[in-house]
């Protein structure tokens, strides 16, 4: 299954961590990367990604504002972030905004293509640490 | 030869990214990975690498007390702490610990390699930032402190910093004591210590000065969006 997917995040190492993972998938391919939101949201429209793997803490445009514009600019994009906040009320304040998967960056190698497959497939995943991955239908 | 170096950051998604950095340069190798500073000791001592790589911020034992023991196991380890901020009291403290190379997270993928060059050359590397301070006489008017000193933290020991770290990342007494192999009323007594140096009154105290004094590192959630605007007068 071919998905085409667009890294956001502010550090270029965490990107290339991202990517190492995500291209070990025969059929995925990163084909974009931005590291704030405000590029994120040109990409995206450039692009045309089917998952788009976002960060929340970014400079210029944070993840959260970047997914409520996202998500009106392409209601068939699918997010999820991939954040350092271990939070379930940061968790509820992403999937309001409109993401589709929330994972933690410390379980990011554990969880990631697990969670890109189900938001590829438009279902909810998260995933906070100490807590099992639900996957939701 | 291979140039060996030891990776230690807690999230394998940043070890991953590190590790396919560095090795892209020919003649270096990646020897080991460590996902905690305890971890990170135990594989320096077992592998014995050319350079380190430490975040600054990891359980259990945090990168700039991991420089620290290192360097006072050996001091022929040369390391370099990777961090999220470049604070003055980061930048002294690393400085203080025997760090040769400072490198912001951020700029990891710009500066990384040529901090490694740097130590591979026995030279140092630090951010512009770093250096602004050693120019401005920062190291020279009475900081300066060698690496076998005590890090600047008011009154507690090496072991009572552990535990402080350990207690303020939410281990209870009992988790700390199996984590450092000692016994809970040790950790107890150690606990009650350190509140009562530091005269504080509840652990929240104690989280509020952990992230005060880099013993762990967070990054603070965005912002809440701003309200609409209320409807304007007829």
């Amino acid at each position: 299954m071919t998905i085409r997917i667009l890294l956001v995040d502010d550090h270029p190492v965490v990107r290339q961590g991202l990517k190492t993972l995500l291209e070990g998938r025969s059929g995925w391919e990163v084909i974009g990367e931005a590291s704030d939101g405000a590029e994120a949201l040109e990409k995206a429209k450039d692009l045309n990604p089917d998952v788009l793997v976002l960060d929340v803490t970014m400079p210029k445009m944070n993840g959260l504002e970047a997914c409520r514009l996202l998500r009106r600019q392409a209601p068939q994009l699918e997010i999820l972030f991939v954040t350092q906040h271990d939070s379930p009320q940061m968790m509820r304040e992403a999937l309001d905004a409109g993401a589709r998967g929330y994972v933690v960056k410390s379980n990011a190698a554990r969880d990631l293509l697990a969670a890109v497959e189900a938001v590829s497939q438009h279902r909810v995943f998260t995933a906070l640490n100490g807590r099992d991955a639900a996957r939701l239908r | 030869m291979k140039l060996r170096i030891l990776l230690a950051d807690d999230h394998e998604i940043v070890r991953r990214g590190l590790r396919a950095l560095l090795e892209k340069h020919e003649g270096w190798e990646v020897c080991g990975e460590a996902s905690d500073g305890r971890d990170a000791l135990e594989k320096a001592l077992q592998l014995n690498p050319d350079v380190v790589i430490v975040d600054i911020g990891m359980p259990n034992l945090n990168g700039l007390d991991t420089t620290r023991q290192l360097l006072q196991q050996d001091p022929h380890f040369k390391v370099i702490v990777l961090t999220i901020t470049d604070s003055d009291q980061v930048i002294r403290e690393a400085l203080d610990a025997g760090a040769r190379g400072f490198v912001l997270k951020s700029d990891a993928a710009r500066d990384l390699v040529s901090a490694v060059e740097a130590l591979q050359n026995k030279r140092m590397f630090f951010t512009p930032r770093v250096n602004d301070l050693v120019l401005a006489g920062f190291l020279e008017k009475g900081h300066t402190v060698s690496r076998n000193e005590a890090p600047k933290l008011p009154t507690l020991t090496a072991r009572e910093r552990e535990i402080t770290q350990l207690l303020a990342e939410g281990n209870s007494s009992k988790e700390v004591a199996s984590l450092l192999n000692l016994s809970t009323k040790t950790v107890e007594t150690h606990r009650s210590n350190i509140m009562r140096k530091l005269s504080f009154h509840s652990i929240r105290d104690l989280v509020v000065y952990a992230i005060k004094n880099n013993l762990i590192q967070i990054e603070l959630p965005p912002p809440p969006p701003k309200s609409p605007a209320g409807p304007t007068a007829a």
